[in-house]
């Protein structure tokens, strides 16, 4: 950037080297533009909703609130903070986003490891075992029908459990380890130490980049999911956030009113729509709490896992 | 992506190492007990469902098990295959596939290359944040989002239509328009996230190219043309291929959430069914049908696509 700012007054004068012509700036001009136009598309949706849920319900309803609150409250935050559901569902969540997350990277480190030994006795058949599981599956009935006899329908283990390893990311970190230098691993060879502790001692502290792309792979998708919940669990006391958002926003919607999904008596007591988009608010704050610091993270190992090949 | 295949120490394996083979197992028994848990995990959770699929040749009761219930053979596929709802539920996974693709797939492509076009480090850094941002964000909260937004009581767009004199529309309720709210949702959620793959194959592209072309006195569009897109173009068509593997799928966790019986007939995808007539109508043997029908035709894509993969770009995505 400070090479174009010292480049650009003499460029001005039509006697330099390249010429930025006409076209050119009006390009640069309107690249600009598209990409404010396309950072507000984006963010619209969060702003209204958060301004709606900082406003009053009257004026929600009317249909004033667009960017900015509308007689400021914070009333509805109150509420959602203070019901027991949405605090329930919230523990469930942070409790298997966390558990879930840790043992996944246990479970996918486990196997990237060995399976990055070019020399390992049958490695590309016990490959295939993996990526095979990547290309075809059993479906939600078969799936359902096992979950059901094993007993983990209605326990929080279902919503986890099922998802531990995604072979995908095992193959990213697979990839990552396999472009750490042999070398580092042959000396603590010589003194003696086991694969498990070159593991631990020395391949992880080298691999965190990687490590925190796929924790946080792991960790939105728990945080994320509903359809483990919607499949496997019914007990109210077990339902994670995103199913209770699920039945919270089906309850305040037009959308299930018109459908006669919702009945008379149940609609006339539904949720203010301030008090869905608190939230909504609450739900993603961690989200958006852990994305700036984990952001120089994911597009390194983006890059890792996509474009290697 | 790797490519196991490439791996030099397995296509070249000279006897010696072949004989030892079990000694290096015993050497290196912890690598081996390294992937026990990982294997188990597969065995049980996704190998022993797929086994459960013969359900779909049985008339299966949850009383009798796969052990005691009736072989029926075809039975459920002669089923599937005479239902008028299946046809339609086919229809509208390919149908909402191929507008994805049509509408979706050039979208990263285009972002990306404008995005590379930024000069300010700043604010390209600023855009990049943004637009990524949705693809972190559940469904269920987009889905949340957009219903809000597009209510007819108090959403913003309605409220604009209104104003503007134009009588509310239920967007959700519409068979005309939810389809488009499909495709409108998913890019808003994901087509930023898409453009990373893109700007990291257009990071690779050697600086040298810009300047030759520069020097026989191409501007911007010229370059992009002529040195970017090209550069890009084997990315495109692995990432064109990675999706069509993907069709029948048709975002089944979108659909769920933002479907409602009154656009069933434009919205059931094959995911969203077997979901309703499996574990809502507990028809398990039919649904299962239908799910093995959605595996075999995406296990075959799959393998066309890397096959077509490995044959026309010289890498596999496994």
């Amino acid at each position: 950037m400070a090479q174009m700012n010292a480049a650009a007054p003499r460029r001005k004068g039509k006697t330099g080297g390249i010429r930025t012509s006409f076209g050119d700036k009006l390009f640069t001009t309107a690249n600009y533009l598209f990409f404010c136009l396309l950072g507000a598309a984006t963010l619209f949706p969060f702003l209204n909703i958060i301004a709606k849920s900082l406003s009053s319900e009257g004026a929600v309803v009317s249909g004033m609130v667009t960017v900015y609150p509308i007689d400021f409250q914070l009333g509805t935050y109150k509420l959602v903070l203070g019901n027991t559901q949405f605090l329930n569902s919230f523990k469930i969540t942070a409790f298997i986003t966390v558990l879930g997350t840790l043992l996944s990277l246990l479970f996918t480190v486990l196997s990237a490891y060995p399976l990055s030994k070019p020399n390992l006795a049958f490695r590309k058949p016990l490959l295939l075992v993996f990526i095979f599981t990547m290309l075809f599956n059993g479906g939600l009935i078969p799936t359902y029908l096992l979950m059901q006899k094993i007993g983990m329908v209605n326990t929080v283990w279902s919503l986890f459990v099922p998802g531990l390893i995604a072979v995908f990311n095992m193959l990213v970190v697979k990839n990552f380890f396999e472009g750490i230098p042999e070398s580092l691993e042959e000396s603590a060879k010589l003194d003696g130490a086991s694969n498990v502790r070159i593991l631990f001692s020395i391949i992880l502290p080298l691999s965190m980049p990687v490590l925190a792309t796929i924790g946080l792979f792991y960790a939105v998708t728990l945080w994320n999911s509903y359809f483990n919940a919607m499949a496997y669990i019914t007990d109210p006391a077990l339902k994670p956030l995103q199913l209770y958002l699920k039945e919270l926003i089906d309850s305040t919607s037009d959308v299930m009113k018109m459908a006669g999904e919702v009945d008379i008596n149940r609609d006339l007591n539904s949720t203010p729509e301030a008090v869905q988009a608190a939230s909504i608010i609450t739900a993603t704050l961690p989200i958006l709490f852990v994305y700036p610091f984990l952001q120089k993270y994911f597009v390194k190992g983006v890059l890792v896992g996509s474009v290697k090949g | 992506m790797d490519i196991a295949s490439k791996d030099p120490a397995l296509g070249t394996k000279p006897k010696a190492q072949e004989l030892s083979r079990w000694k290096r197992i015993r050497k290196d028994y912890d690598l081996y007990l390294m992937l026990v848990p990982g294997l188990l995990f597969l065995a049980i959770f996704k190998y022993t469902p797929m086994y459960g699929l013969v359900i779909a040749f049985q008339d299966f009761t949850i009383f009798k098990g796969i052990q005691d219930s009736p072989w029926v053979g075809l039975k459920h596929f002669n089923r599937l295959i005479n239902n008028d709802q299946f046809f339609d539920v086919l229809t509208n996974t390919v149908l909402i596939s191929v507008y994805k693709l049509v509408f979706l797939f050039p979208a990263p492509i285009v972002i990306a290359l404008l995005l590379n076009e930024l000069t300010k480090m700043f604010f390209k850094r600023v855009v990049q944040s943004v637009v990524y941002l949705p693809h972190f964000i559940s469904w269920v909260i987009v889905s949340g989002l957009f219903i809000n937004m597009l209510s007819v009581n108090g959403g913003i767009v309605n409220t604009i239509i209104t104003k503007l004199g134009g009588s509310p529309i239920p967007f959700f309720l519409d068979p005309g328009i939810f389809r488009s709210l499909l495709v409108v949702t998913e890019g808003w959620k994901e087509v930023g996230w898409g453009t990373i793959v893109y700007l990291a194959a257009i990071s690779s592209i050697d600086p040298q190219l810009y300047e030759a072309a520069r020097m026989d006195g191409a501007n911007r569009f010229r370059q992009i043309l002529h040195v970017t897109l090209p550069g890009m173009a084997s990315t495109i068509v692995l990432m064109l291929i990675l999706r069509l593997g993907h069709m029948l799928e048709a975002g089944t966790e979108q659909v769920l959430v933002m479907y409602n019986p009154v656009v069933y007939n434009v919205a059931d995808v094959i995911g969203t069914y077997v979901y309703r007539v499996g574990l809502g109508a507990s028809d398990y043997s039919f649904s299962t049908a239908v799910g093995l029908f959605e595996s075999v035709v995406a296990f075959l894509l799959i393998v066309t696509g890397n096959a077509l993969c490995k044959k026309y770009l010289g890498r596999s995505i496994w």
